[in-house]
């Protein structure tokens, strides 16, 4: 399914979700998440976080509003769905969608600036740059006999401030290969939009709305 | 083929009075290689920035056959000149080989149908072509400097300049970007302007030398070239007193089997290192052979293979907090070390935790009188010059007094003057306290009085020498 409507359709259910309270459609949701992910071979490491982290969250949410709250068991139900309804389709389109496709639909299809497209796609790239200047920092301060704790604003200071550097070394590097924000670009690879795509949006829409009708309570 | 045009060029850096570059005028002459000296923070890198288009200048002071770059259409500007940076990482945008190629194709808007083309051709003339699709930042630094020029050779720029391009690069990939870098020049007529402050390896390859001293530049002729290389005496270590490491030494780190690689790039083959407590160590070695992922592996910063210990305790058991303390490590760049904003805060933190009784507060201001430092507390760090803070962050290091200071290039960058006050305090500091000192220096004038062993970096093994080496 091309990227950019895949990410529509799931902010659009994960809106509708968010209001609704009809837990029978937020399992059917989950069902179906499940089966597209275990369709393209999830590893199973993977398949247990994404359930044991909202498992939970979500217990403990419950679990304290039936100590403290006068919720019905119905809401109650609904919320701890919701919770796997959100990491469960994320999950899914997170194992099916490469960021620079996404990148790529979301430059050519949703005619996003490519400063935006291109600027999302460089800090996912900076991720583990991210994650080894935090180890720096810390064997810095431990070396200087101070403790940085994930809560320290003093790590955070200095990871912002190599991130601004990042930033600027990021600009320097778009330009020294031809990026000129606003000016028009060529596509080495066309991401293809095609009736199938929007037939899927629409018919998955429809479905969620007709499940939302008939499981009202 | 281009030629580059600077005229009354002056630049300031934000927030600083005197300007970098002043009045500067000069041509870099069409289809040669121009290479660019003077002395570390001398405004090469401005120079080269400002070339690029990577730092804003104003008007039309920067020609290219007499046209400025913002008069160039967008997409034509890559064309025209192209920058290869010292940090071999920074310099892309997407995670492949294949995708950094198609991107910065894709901004001239070359048509789809010939982007792959273009590609090969210019992977295959670098010799590259079976990195095509690895990821970028897997490669070594070598490796990305063979893909950014790669990149410049298919963007077809007809300038290209180079800013320390082999700072971490081993000599072997040296000589092969050299040559294809001479192999554009004469077969494509690329104008290169390469800016390196060390001449040596250098004579063979290029068309003539432009100084740029206080500011201004000075091209000198085939003829003064030749008369500069042959004064030209590269710099050579000097230890008269290294001696062949003696039984009688305490073991202070130990690797059994111990190797280092960089992703798939074995820089170190499994071997026995003995590091000797209250001594001071110089490791030497060429560019990009491992002697920085020594030191982080040696601070438990970087994996290692076999075992490390100190004092017979494995590395990896000792708590980090306790180990951190005893094994201290000196930042290549100096602001990795920094934590705090001024530099009075920043000395503060140090001798917060670090050796009072030797650094005393009269101690610590003449050391900083001596570094031509002092009076500068509420200066903010990272508005110093780049000598200023290597000097702030050696002293911060020092107050700390580690059993064992690590020392990764301790004097980059600093002029003379600085370079023999922080070798007197190092050797007075290492006296007193009877630390051990291990440093990693490029820098080898004035090192004699310092060192008293030696570690050579040669063919992925780590070897003591004795004066005759």
């Amino acid at each position: 399914m091309n990227p950019s409507l895949k990410l529509a359709l799931i902010v659009l259910i994960a809106l509708e979700v968010s209001f609704a309270q009809v837990w029978s459609v937020n399992v059917a949701l989950c069902v179906v998440s499940l089966i597209l992910m275990l369709w393209h071979h999830i590893s199973w490491r993977r398949l247990l976080w994404l359930t044991l982290v909202p498992l939970f969250f979500a217990s403990t949410l419950v679990w304290s509003l039936m100590l403290r709250g006068n919720a019905s068991d119905h809401f109650l139900w609904v919320l701890f769905t919701r919770m796997f309804v959100y990491v469960y389709m994320g999950g899914w389109f997170t194992l099916t969608t490469k960021p620079l496709w996404l990148t790529r639909s979301l430059e050519q299809n949703a005619k996003l600036p490519s400063k935006f497209a291109y600027g999302f796609l460089a800090a996912f790239n900076l991720m583990p740059k991210i994650k080894a200047e935090v180890a720096t920092v810390r064997a810095a301060a431990l070396m200087r006999g101070e403790v940085l704790h994930v809560w320290s604003p003093r790590l955070y200071f200095k990871v912002i401030l190599a991130a601004m550097n990042w930033s600027d070394q990021l600009a320097a590097a778009m330009t020294s290969h031809g990026f000129v924000e606003g000016a028009p670009r060529t596509h080495a690879q066309t991401v293809p939009l095609i009736a199938r795509d929007w037939w899927l949006f629409a018919g998955s829409l429809l479905l969620v709305q007709l499940g939302m009708f008939i499981g009202l309570p | 083929m281009a030629t580059v045009t600077v005229q009354s060029l002056t630049y300031t850096y934000p927030k600083q009075s005197r300007p970098v570059l002043d009045q500067l005028s000069g041509t870099f002459p069409a289809g040669k290689f121009s290479l660019l000296t003077g002395v570390s923070g001398g405004g090469k890198s401005t120079l080269l920035k400002l070339i690029a288009g990577l730092l804003p200048t104003s008007g039309s002071a920067i020609t290219f056959d007499g046209q400025p770059l913002s008069a160039i259409a967008p997409g034509k500007r890559a064309s025209t000149v192209a920058m290869l940076f010292q940090e071999p990482s920074t310099q892309f945008t997407m995670d492949t080989v294949e995708n950094e190629l198609r991107f910065a194709l894709e901004n001239q808007q070359v048509p789809a149908a010939e982007i792959a083309d273009r590609s090969a051709a210019a992977l295959a003339f670098i010799g590259i072509s079976d990195l095509t699709h690895r990821k970028l930042m897997q490669l070594s630094g070598g490796e990305q400097q063979k893909v950014a020029l790669a990149i410049i050779v298919a963007m077809n720029s007809d300038v290209i300049l180079l800013d320390e391009p082999f700072a971490s690069i081993d000599p072997p990939t040296r000589l092969i970007l050299l040559e294809k870098l001479v192999a554009l020049c004469t077969e494509r007529g690329k104008t290169i302007v390469l800016a390196d402050h060390d001449l040596s390896g250098y004579q063979q390859w290029v068309d003539h030398l432009a100084v740029l001293a206080g500011g201004q530049l000075h091209l000198l002729s085939a003829a003064e070239t030749r008369d500069r290389f042959a004064a030209f005496t590269p710099q050579h270590l000097r230890l008269t007193h290294v001696q062949l490491p003696s039984d009688q030494l305490t073991v202070c780190l130990h690797g059994d089997q111990l190797g280092l690689a960089h992703s798939d790039r074995q820089l170190l083959t499994p071997q026995d290192l003995r590091l000797y407590a209250h001594r001071t160590t110089l490791i030497t070695g060429p560019n990009g052979s491992g002697k920085s992922t020594l030191f982080k592996a040696l601070v438990r910063l970087g994996r290692y293979q076999g075992h490390l210990t100190y004092h017979d305790t494995d590395i990896q058991k000792i708590h980090k907090r306790r180990y951190a303390r005893q094994v201290g490590l000196m930042f290549q760049a100096a602001s990795a070390q920094f934590l705090n904003v001024t530099v009075a805060e920043e000395l503060a933190l140090s001798q917060k935790y670090g050796n009072r009784t030797y650094f005393t507060p009269d101690r610590i201001q003449r050391l900083l009188e001596q570094l031509n430092l002092a009076g500068r507390d509420d200066q903010v760090l990272y508005s110093l010059s780049s000598g200023q803070q290597k000097k702030i962050q050696l002293l911060c290091m020092l107050i700390m007094a580690p059993n064992v200071l690590l020392l990764d290039e301790p004097l980059k960058g600093l002029d003379y003057a600085s370079i023999q006050a922080v070798i007197h305090i190092l050797t007075t500091v290492q006296r007193d306290l009877n630390l051990t000192l291990i440093l990693i220096s490029h820098q080898l004038s004035g090192l004699d009085d310092l060192v008293d062993l030696h570690l050579q970096l040669a063919d992925r093994h780590l070897t003591y020498r004795g004066v005759s080496a």
